[in-house]
């Protein structure tokens, strides 16, 4: 029985964090990784990964089913998920954004958050499509901007263009979806990026192997930004 | 109308068999070790004014309790919290009674809002216990804290959880000392709160250098809260702690982590720095009890000698309530 269950969440984090881990001497045995299954242990058996659906990851661990587990931030916010945050894995980054039709906010461009402030005193009610409904919704109501949240559960994008929405509250990495789309981003939330969480009781009963797991992962994670070039790396955090 | 008559509200549901059975023990073994320390058991008011309990856990916490308006339009509420409402009767009922009070309850309680997504249960019941009035001075002050502690210790090995358990100590005045001298504002200090509580370590380094860039001592706080641990934690707080609140509150916890070391448990227990929920509401020594098998906080507890004042009359008071629900959860798997 292994010592210390982690959620994944599917997809390219799950890649990320085991390769961050692998750098560190924790890994999976290659067959096991490439089969479907849901559940796989790691080489010693000590730790049990479970890949589930990136919104599930704060679930399973708020609940104590998993004991930790790896998601972006935008997840966690979202979820208002009562876990404990201890490590930014520094994978995934992207930022939380507030984007319109780039004719509609030329002009203003250079006046940031009262771009959104104008378009309401139009419409009555801003329209906001997004996948981070409360995410948004708290954010418009800390400026005092009156919204109507459309939840959608993916091109967001779309809403916009097609008049569904005024603006949108999405994940952006490149921003490239954005352009080839019409949009430009207004306003930056917050930024996202991978996060190590931890249950509140597991951290305190098995707090030796959370302990070094989270010391191997910070560790690995040094070592991946030293390997980027420093210029690059610059570029990004400006 | 049969699938009607089925239905219950969500977050209510029926305990039965076995399950029952657990309960029952469970309750009359807590209930046992808080009588045998020599507490009276008080049963208090299922329903109450809603001011009272805004009163005594805050407007936020209040908040998550059910509503409604009573006859006459005074607004009322179910019970969400215990200590709320004798800590009124201490300010009133019994204030004429000897101090200090020591008194105990096995109380259900109800919230309509959960605090968590784990925390699905709408229902709950709480064993926990209250000493009020206790003199202020330093021997007792710190003897009251240990009776806490070694009532927690002896329900535990009562219900045979030694092994599943840990039970965290930490005082508030370490963090308020560090927050007065980084001249926090109410934002500043909430904020600075949220970060350690959920042990992010980089939001709580970004949040420190970014006000300490000449005070060495208040960023060597951000890896203190990461760590939980023993003996080796007041030598690694003692080099990095200066401010004079805060170094007070670390000799209260360590006089109080010396007074544990003779009880037979003493291994189930850690000083927690890093546990900084509720500190507007604690005043000194604060508890947390989490068990093996039960995905959130067994029990928790502490100093809340600003509480009663609030009712009108100022003495001290500490206490701490275990979660049936979340003890009936860790032992449901074992023999018992």
């Amino acid at each position: 029985m292994s010592e210390v269950t982690i959620a994944l969440a599917k997809g390219r984090m799950q890649n990320q964090t085991l390769e961050l881990l692998s750098r560190s001497g924790i890994r999976c045995d290659e067959e096991a990784l490439r089969s479907r299954r849901l559940s796989i242990e790691d080489t010693t058996g000590r730790i049990r990964f479970i890949f589930v659906k990136p919104a599930d990851v704060p679930v399973y661990v708020e609940h104590g089913t998993a004991d930790c587990g790896v998601c972006g931030a935008d997840v966690l916010m979202e979820s208002e998920a009562d876990v404990l945050q201890p490590l930014d894995l520094n994978i995934a980054c992207c930022t939380i954004a507030v984007a319109q039709p780039c004719a509609r906010s030329d002009d203003a461009m250079k006046g940031k958050i009262d771009t959104v402030a104008l378009r309401i005193n139009e419409a009555g009610m801003l329209r906001v499509a997004t996948k981070y409904p409360r995410i948004a919704r708290k954010h418009f109501l800390e400026h005092g901007i009156p919204v109507e949240i459309i939840e959608l559960s993916g091109s967001v994008e779309l809403a916009p263009v097609l008049g569904l929405a005024d603006c949108i509250v999405d994940l952006v990495e490149t921003g490239r979806t954005l352009i080839e789309n019409g949009l430009t981003i207004t306003e930056t939330i917050a930024a996202s990026s991978g996060r190590f969480i931890v249950n509140r009781v597991s951290y305190h009963l098995k707090s030796g192997i959370i302990a070094e797991l989270l010391d191997k992962l910070a560790a690995s994670i040094v070592a991946a930004d030293k390997s980027e070039t420093e210029s690059s790396h610059a570029e990004n955090y400006k | 109308m049969p699938e009607l008559l089925s239905k219950i509200p969500p977050g209510m549901r029926y305990h039965s068999g076995r399950e029952a059975r657990l309960r029952r023990r469970i309750e009359d073994r807590v209930m046992s070790i808080f009588n045998g320390h020599g507490y009276e058991e008080i049963v208090t008011p299922g329903l109450d004014y809603y001011a009272l309990f805004e009163r005594g856990m805050g407007a936020e916490a209040a908040s998550r309790a059910f509503r409604f308006a009573d006859a006459d339009g005074s607004l009322l509420a179910l019970r969400p919290d215990v200590t709320s409402t004798l800590a009124r009767a201490a300010a009133t009922f019994f204030s004429t009674r000897p101090r200090p009070l020591r008194l105990c309850y096995a109380a259900n309680v109800w919230r309509a809002n959960a605090r968590s997504g784990a925390e699905w249960r709408r229902e709950g019941k709480h064993l926990g216990c209250e000493l009020i009035g206790a003199p202020d001075e330093s021997p007792t002050r710190i003897e009251s804290d240990v009776e806490m502690l070694s009532m927690v210790a002896a329900i535990i090995a009562k219900l045979d959880l030694q092994d599943a358990c840990r039970i965290t100590i930490n005082n508030v005045g370490i963090f308020n000392g560090i927050a007065a001298r980084l001249n926090l504002d109410t934002e500043g200090r909430e904020q600075a709160r949220r970060l350690i509580d959920a042990r992010d370590s980089s939001g709580v380094q970004n949040f420190l250098t970014e006000r300490t860039r000449e005070d060495k001592d208040c960023a060597e706080f951000g890896r203190l809260v990461q760590m939980t641990g023993r003996d080796e934690m007041f030598t690694a707080a003692r080099r990095i702690i200066t401010n004079e609140q805060s170094v007070r509150a670390l000799g209260e916890l360590e006089a109080v982590w010396r007074g544990i070391a003779t009880l037979e448990l003493n291994h189930c227990f850690e000083i927690d720095f890093g546990d900084t929920s509720e500190l507007d509401y604690y005043t000194g020594t604060v508890i947390k009890i989490y068990i093996a098998g039960a995905g959130t906080r067994a029990g928790n507890g502490g100093r809340y000698d600003d509480l009663i004042k609030l009712f009108g009359q100022s003495e001290t008071a500490i206490g701490f309530m275990f979660d049936l629900d979340a003890l009936t959860d860790a032992l449901k798997g074992s023999n018992e």
